[in-house]
């Protein structure tokens, strides 16, 4: 067998040690060294990223319809990024969860879906991509109900029906994309898939499907119920590794770079991207709880990577450097967003010295600046290489994108500025003490995420270190915080007049009113019909009622009828506007 | 006579002449009878896993004796009567050593077993049968060696049960006789034929033709609880669970399931099938009963009449599968004989399970039920989402032959079908899984027992978790030889001719 060969075998290993330590649980779970070990279970997902060679590829025919594992330039950034995120909050769980009774619990869905996430990322075919996808979606239920609060069942019983619909609508996907391919590859899916007649659909359905997880405006949802009620660590990897896979699923599915998606895709990706980052910035900043602010930082985010791909679309020549500008947004908004949902795991426990307090403050202000693109970090230069490519589209469109692009800022210090308000490290705020298994990792993430942007590429460094660079990074962030005070202002204007602010979850919230509005409507025309002793009266009722039981049964179906129908609605809304258009 | 010929003999009398020892042994020669069962199955197993590598090989099992004049009793083996035979011995094995825990101490053991066994040794002759007339008599003697099964407990509702079944399963079998002597007037020939036998008769009896299909398939129809026939499926599940096991993974509604693909793909022809235009019909029929055996489960609070109901959903995949008259959709309907039949019986399992350790029937009862009994949730948690369609498991993947096989036949619409009744399934499995490990448990369960080490009996808890391992490895396999998946090709490749 040759060294490559060789070296091919430590990819299975990836999802199957996690695995193999979540079964350990399973069988003996009082079992502490497993506990104490489950973090490093992503350690060979980070060896690989780090020391074997790209373009690293292991055929298993034998498993599922042919499997394939491999590593290329982009799996590569995913898996360094990834598994460094589920080894941190995995060090970081270990301490903050030591005192919790269904630790092993969380442990074993932890692993799981680490499993799903680290393997997906290596999965070079359809099938095993999916199973990883779901494998991951699944068990992260587990992690969100956890503490199994009111709350959490309802955040966890919106993302499980989320979660269901994506795996349907990807199921949709990827059986015409093999079909219309004749294989389960990726490799020989994108090519046909740029000529396939049936190109349309499987795009609607991938970029609903993948959007799901991704948390593009409309389906982000369950992201601001679901990170905040998970547990700590949980949240950082939810909202810095696992919402990557959905963008890891366009990336390898679509023809990206091929020059025969329709324009109109790139327009609807822009326009809903853009839309995302201030629509979740608006109802982002009047939020109470920290995880919350946090998530729809998130969902602002995501808006600029979408807006990203969309751009990809539209300059398929210039797509290699995009997806170099994509990879690099990915991993800097992993590392920024896990520092600092454990930064606020941290703040919450219990710090004794005003040393303590400042260094505290301090870890918080710097992931924040860094996604506010402030100097010499990740975000200036993601800002600058955006703004590089939005220079080549056409003459009115570049010059708004890049206005657009420098106007996030604001909408991104909006959002930390209410964040770090609301995480300001007080004494006495807890009686959990802060361990070092907490700190350390969280450290880590910091310190990954300042050097991250001079190791990016070849010239990363210089463009970070460049005058133009700062100087624009400076001028907007001044404009940045200069609305920051604005909106202070205005935030305080509202809470002092108690206007209606808008709940987490916004839209949801909309459907369960709607839903709940329904029933309750119907219910009482019912009762009416049976006052009134109308003909068949009873028969309505008992009809009614039979209807009305599975709706109102434990697990609220009405939930599922308004998110799912909502969610179809809005599929053939974007599949009319692409066709339109 | 060859040993080759006397093979298929073999495997019906290893289940036959113990099950009829069985009827004689007194009640308490629990050794004598649990020995005569396990021989029988341990040999009849290894006499299929044989003729299984036989047929592979390329060699011919057959036997065929005089029954009427111009009519023979044929029993021969080819890939789908293997196909069908194995998983009957596969889980034949397993119900076996449940039913002997489940029935631990209970009244009227020998007649359970003795009419367990002919109801085997139906099945197998229903798998082996080589022409429509063996079919016939095979299918007969299954619905009555299954009546005392389903009345077994002699409640007044197993016994009501028991009538319901009996009424619709002998009306089925009266019209499937009607349609198979009309169409013997016609032909000439019962005998099964990759292709068909009937492409010659295509011009003169077109109607004559038409009519035959829908009095077979009615009569099939019965057993595989096609909508509107599936009355009597939900009401036999007051059945002991082994049985309710055993009739919903593999003999009876296996049996219609399995006879379905006979009639289109042996005895018409899906070639001729599809020039009658009879296969648009039954599949829209098959995605209506999917969606409706989905919707129907929705409302069910009791977890065997929940189960049921899904079982009337799941089975018509097959039939859809087979009506969709493409070579891809045939693979994954084919093999959903198989992938349901694994992941049904390991529900029923779990049901069984639940209710004998903790007296758990209904749904809302298995609150917290995860902590006492993992190793059985754990089975039902696999089988749940092997039902919902989610990968690896072995239902994913008739899944996606079908969708696949549906794009393939311009068919997109099968691929809406197939999603509303993954929705579905999802609606009514996750809640109660959701129930079972996320809850509270309530202070005391109904009717709790005891079992000493395990969290139930051994002989009920082995089989529960080997079935879900099975049903769990076929997916993940699927591209392995002699997987469920890839012996369905084999079985499409021959009536497809590529």
């Amino acid at each position: 067998m040759t060294g490559a060969g060789m070296q091919a075998w430590i990819l299975p290993l990836i999802p199957a040690v996690p695995l193999v330590m979540a079964c350990g649980l399973l069988i003996w779970p009082r079992q502490r060294f497993l506990i104490a070990f489950a973090p490093w279970a992503a350690l060979s997902g980070l060896i690989c990223s780090v020391a074997v060679t790209p373009s690293l590829a292991l055929d298993l025919p034998w498993l599922l319809l042919g499997a394939r594992l491999g590593i290329d330039q982009t799996a590569q950034v995913f898996l360094a990024f990834t598994s460094l995120l589920w080894l941190t909050a995995g060090v970081f769980a270990t301490g903050s969860l030591k005192d919790d009774e269904n630790k092993t619990r969380f442990f074993i869905f932890f692993l799981l879906a680490m499993a799903g996430n680290l393997g997906l990322v290596v999965a070079q075919d359809m099938l095993s991509f999916y199973v990883f996808f779901a494998l991951m979606s699944f068990s992260s239920y587990g992690l969100i109900v956890h503490s199994r609060t009111a709350e959490a069942q309802r955040a966890g019983r919106v993302y499980i029906i989320m979660v269901v619909a994506g795996e349907l609508l990807l199921f949709a996907a990827l059986v015409m994309a093999a079909q219309a391919a004749g294989s389960v590859l990726f490799a020989d899916v994108r090519p046909t898939l740029a000529n396939a007649p049936t190109q349309n659909w499987i795009v609607v359905l991938a970029l609903t499907g993948f959007g799901i997880k991704l948390g593009v405006l409309g389906l982000h949802v369950w992201l601001p119920l679901a990170h905040p009620v998970a547990p700590t660590p949980a949240s950082a990897v939810l909202s810095g590794a696992m919402i990557k896979a959905g963008l890891l699923g366009w990336l390898k599915l679509l023809p990206l770079g091929a020059d025969t998606m329709p324009i109109e895709w790139s327009v609807l990706l822009m326009g809903v991207g853009v839309l995302a980052v201030f629509y979740a910035a608006v109802v982002g900043v009047t939020q109470q709880n920290p995880k919350t602010v946090l998530a729809y930082s998130s969902v602002s985010q995501m808006g600029l990577v979408t807006v990203a791909v969309g751009l990809g679309i539209a300059l398929p020549q210039r797509w290699p450097e995009i997806l170099a500008t994509i990879l690099f947004l990915a991993l800097h908004h992993a590392l920024a967003k896990s520092a600092l949902f454990l930064g606020v795991g941290v703040a919450r426990s219990h710090l004794t010295t005003k040393w303590h307090r400042w260094c505290v403050a301090l870890g918080l202000v710097l992931p924040a600046l860094a996604l506010a693109g402030a100097p010499f970090t990740g975000g200036s230069l993601v800002k600058e290489l955006l703004g590089a490519e939005a220079g080549f589209l056409l003459a009115p469109w570049s010059n708004t994108l890049k206005l657009l692009l420098s106007w996030s800022v604001v909408a991104t210090v909006l959002l930390m500025a209410r964040f770090l308000y609301l995480t300001w490290p007080r004494a006495a705020a807890a009686d959990t003490p802060a361990t070092y298994s907490m700190s350390i990792p969280w450290a880590v993430l910091i310190a990954t995420l300042l050097l991250a942007p001079f190791y990016a590429g070849p010239d990363s460094a210089d463009l970070v270190w460049s005058l133009s660079t700062v100087l624009s990074s400076l001028s907007t962030l001044a404009l940045a915080i200069a609305g920051t005070v604005v909106g202070a202002w205005i935030f305080a204007k509202i809470s002092r007049h108690r206007l209606p602010l808008p709940p987490a979850g916004d839209l949801v919230v909309v459907a369960e009113w709607a839903t709940c509005f329904v029933l309750k409507a119907v219910d009482h025309a019912v009762r009416h019909l049976d006052r009134r002793q109308r003909r068949g009266a009873t028969q309505i009722k008992a009809g009614w009622a039979r209807l009305r039981w599975p709706l109102a049964f434990d697990y609220a179906m009405d939930l599922a009828w308004s998110t799912a129908s909502l969610l179809f609605l809005l599929m053939g809304l974007v599949f009319i506007l692409a066709i339109a258009i | 006579m060859t040993w080759n010929a006397a093979l298929p003999l073999l495997v019906l009398a290893s289940s036959l002449v113990p099950g009829l020892i069985i009827f004689c042994l007194p009640e308490d020669s629990k050794r004598t009878r649990t020995l005569l069962n396990l021989t029988g199955v341990g040999l009849k197993l290894a006499l299929v896993a044989f003729m299984v590598w036989g047929v592979d090989q390329g060699a011919r099992y057959e036997i065929r004796l005089p029954l009427l004049p111009g009519l023979d009793f044929v029993l021969r083996a080819d890939a789908l009567s293997m196909f069908f035979a194995l998983l009957s011995s596969i889980l034949w094995l397993a119900t076996t050593v449940y039913a002997i825990g489940y029935l631990e101490d209970s009244p009227n053991r020998s007649r359970f077993f003795g009419f367990f066994s002919l109801c085997m040794t139906a099945t197998l002759g229903i798998a082996l049968s080589g022409n429509l007339v063996t079919f016939l008599l095979f299918y007969e003697l299954l619905t009555l060696a299954t009546y005392p099964l389903v009345v077994h407990r002699g409640t007044e509702t197993s016994l009501r049960a028991g009538r319901v079944y009996l009424s619709y399963t002998v009306t089925g079998g009266v019209v499937l006789l009607a349609g198979i002597a009309w169409l013997y007037a016609l032909a000439g020939d019962l005998e099964f034929t990759a292709q068909g036998f009937v492409a010659g008769l295509v011009n003169d009896h077109q109607t004559a033709l038409v009519a035959i299909f829908a009095l077979l398939i009615a009569g099939l129809g019965v057993k595989a609880a096609l909508v509107p026939l599936h009355g009597w499926l939900p009401q036999a599940m007051v059945a002991p669970a082994p049985v309710s096991a055993l009739l919903h993974a593999v003999a009876v509604v296996k049996a219609g399931a399995f006879g379905i693909v006979r009639v289109i793909h042996d005895v018409y022809g899906i070639e001729t099938a599809a020039q009658l235009g009879v296969t648009a019909p039954l599949a829209a029929l098959a995605s209506a009963t999917i969606v409706y055996g989905s919707l129907k489960a929705l409302y069910q609070t009791d977890l065997k009449r929940r189960l049921a109901f899904s079982t009337v959903s799941q089975v018509s995949y097959i039939a859809l599968g087979v009506a969709i008259a493409g070579p891809v959709a045939t693979i994954g309907g084919i093999a959903h004989l198989v992938h349901q039949g694994l992941m049904k019986v390991t529900l029923f399992f779990c049901a069984g399970n639940l209710a004998e350790t903790l007296g758990i029937r209904d749904v809302t009862e298995m609150r917290g039920v995860g902590r006492r009994m993992p190793w059985t949730m754990a089975a039902f948690t696999l089988g749940a989402f092997g039902m919902i369609g989610a990968p690896p498991m072995a239902g994913f993947f008739s899944k996606w032959y079908l969708a696949s096989g549906a794009l393939e036949a311009g068919q997109a619409w099968v691929l809406v079908v197939l999603i509303v009744s993954s929705l579905l399934n999802a609606a009514y499995f996750l809640p109660v899984l959701w129930t079972a490990w996320f809850e509270d448990p309530a202070e005391a369960w109904p009717a709790e027992r005891f079992y000493g080490r395990f969290e139930t009996a051994t002989t009920l808890l082995v089989p529960t978790v080997c079935t879900a391992v099975i049903s769990l490895a076929v997916g993940l396999f699927a591209s392995m030889p002699f997987s469920p998946l890839q012996w369905a090709g084999l079985v499409a490749s021959l009536e497809y001719q590529q």
